[in-house]
């Protein structure tokens, strides 16, 4: 059962600004609301108030800015990213793993930036956003700020969002259209879980290698940059074991997680991740 | 309005029994809020029959055994009816992808699977005559 709540829908950025500024830490922004009801019907959550965003037109678009940066606002869904033709074509890995999330009719609710904003350890857009080095774009009081996705995870569940902020939009970087990228996710069944473990890879134009590791840490994790002209494996595995803290949990133990994170790893540094 | 169609199972996203058409597309409607559908289109269960004749989608169902129990039913019938709406030859893989998100604890799946694919063939065939 919910408990009750009072619920807006403003038109606008400001709106929305206003909004959360007259009911403070009371309310909660609504996007699909496939995470946000869920706790809300397990009494996890209670916001008194709902601020659905989904009333902004532009936030439902996928946009190229004049710099060749791609835009995806804040109400556009999984399916919306995985039905993309540009993206699918520029940067199908974004794709990939939107496929990933929950079954169809999640997918039909659920949007990309709802994902990263739930901040959970296993998000499945967390990963590619990270190796595609994405920014995320924030609306304040003040106007926009823009911070880099490696800064936005700051716990689980718990994102370096500030008191009557918002993520109106997620920008990927002109630099990675077309840069060969792929995404890696073990679950016990398709449809219905979190991930058990999920590793991203990048391999941009100028030579660098990003690799993000997914359910082995409180965050996301976003490895150091490697030389893919030079790519000494044994360093990044050791790494990558260096940069995680995975746990025992239902969907797996600790060391079962290490090792398909190194089969991942080798996977993606031999081209053998999906690519759509 | 007394509609029993829509059937609530986990409500928790999982199950799939709660599935409806909103404006065209296949969403858990125990994870939409009421106000949230002001204004969409919704198509349920009880819009799939005409006159009480069942539609070629629900006849094949039938003929197969592809409904044992029951509950998971309505929502498996409306996320094969977007699937056939979107896509007229559907593979088998693309009918398993459509109906990740149904439950069936009775079937096992595989009359349903065939229940699918028979309809998209006679749908096909229909919109060829
Ligand atoms: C059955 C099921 C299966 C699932 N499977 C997966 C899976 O495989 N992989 C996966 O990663 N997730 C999965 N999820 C979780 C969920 O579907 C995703 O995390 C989804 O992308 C969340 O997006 P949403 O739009 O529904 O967010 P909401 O539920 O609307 O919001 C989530 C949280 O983020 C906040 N928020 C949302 N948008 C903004 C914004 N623009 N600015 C600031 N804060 C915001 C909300 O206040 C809330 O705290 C699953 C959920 C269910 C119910
Ligand atoms: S009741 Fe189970 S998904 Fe809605
Ligand atoms: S027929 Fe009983 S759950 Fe599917």
């Amino acid at each position: 059962m919910l408990n009750s709540f009072s619920y807006y829908k403003p038109k606008s950025e400001i709106e929305i600004i206003e909004t959360l500024k007259s009911f403070g830490d009371d309310a909660k922004i609504l996007a699909g609301g496939t995470d946000l009801l869920v706790y809300m019907k397990q009494q996890i959550a209670g916001p008194k108030v709902l601020v659905d965003i989904k009333g902004v037109p532009d936030f439902s678009k996928i946009d190229v800015d004049s710099g060749g940066n791609l835009i995806i606002g804040a109400a556009v869904t999984c399916n919306d990213v995985v039905e993309n033709q540009y993206i699918r074509n520029h940067f199908p890995v974004l794709a990939t793993a939107a496929k990933t999330i929950g079954s169809y009719q999640i997918r039909n609710r659920a949007t990309v930036v709802g994902n990263i904003c739930n901040a959970s350890p296993a998000a499945d857009m967390a990963g590619a956003f990270l190796v595609l080095d994405a920014v995320v774009i924030i609306a304040t009081e003040k106007g926009n700020r823009e911070i880099p996705i490696k800064h936005f995870f700051v716990g689980v569940k718990k994102t370096s969002l500030q008191q009557n902020e918002f993520v109106k939009a997620i920008k990927v970087p002109a630099d990675y259209k077309d840069a060969e990228a792929s995404y890696l996710k073990a679950s016990r069944i398709k449809g219905h879980d979190l991930g058990t473990c999920n590793a991203a890879m990048s391999r941009s134009k100028n030579g660098k290698i990003k690799i993000a590791i997914g359910s082995c840490n409180i965050t996301p994790v976003l490895l150091p940059d490697f030389d893919s002209n030079n790519i000494d494996l044994a360093n990044i595995l050791t790494t990558a074991m260096n940069s995680i803290k995975p746990i025992d949990d239902l969907r797996g133990s600790k060391e079962y997680r290490k090792h398909l994170v190194q089969v991942f790893i080798k996977r993606l540094l031999n081209g053998k991740g999906h690519s759509h | 309005m007394y509609l029993l169609g829509v059937k609530e199972g986990c409500g928790e996203g999982e199950c799939g029994a709660c599935t409806v058409l909103m404006n065209g597309k296949p969403v858990n409607s125990c994870l939409v809020l009421a106000v949230e559908a002001d204004g969409t289109m919704i198509r349920t269960i009880e819009g799939e029959s005409k006159n009480g004749k069942l539609n070629p989608l629900q006849e094949s169902f039938k003929k197969h055994h592809a409904t044992q129990c029951g509950f998971c039913t309505p929502g498996v019938i409306m996320s094969a009816t977007s699937l056939l709406e979107r896509n007229q030859n559907p593979d088998e893989e693309e009918i398993k992808e459509a109906i990740e998100g149904n439950f069936c604890r009775c079937t096992g799946y595989r009359q349903i699977i065939d229940a699918i694919a028979e309809a998209a063939t006679l749908l096909e065939s229909e919109v060829k005559k």
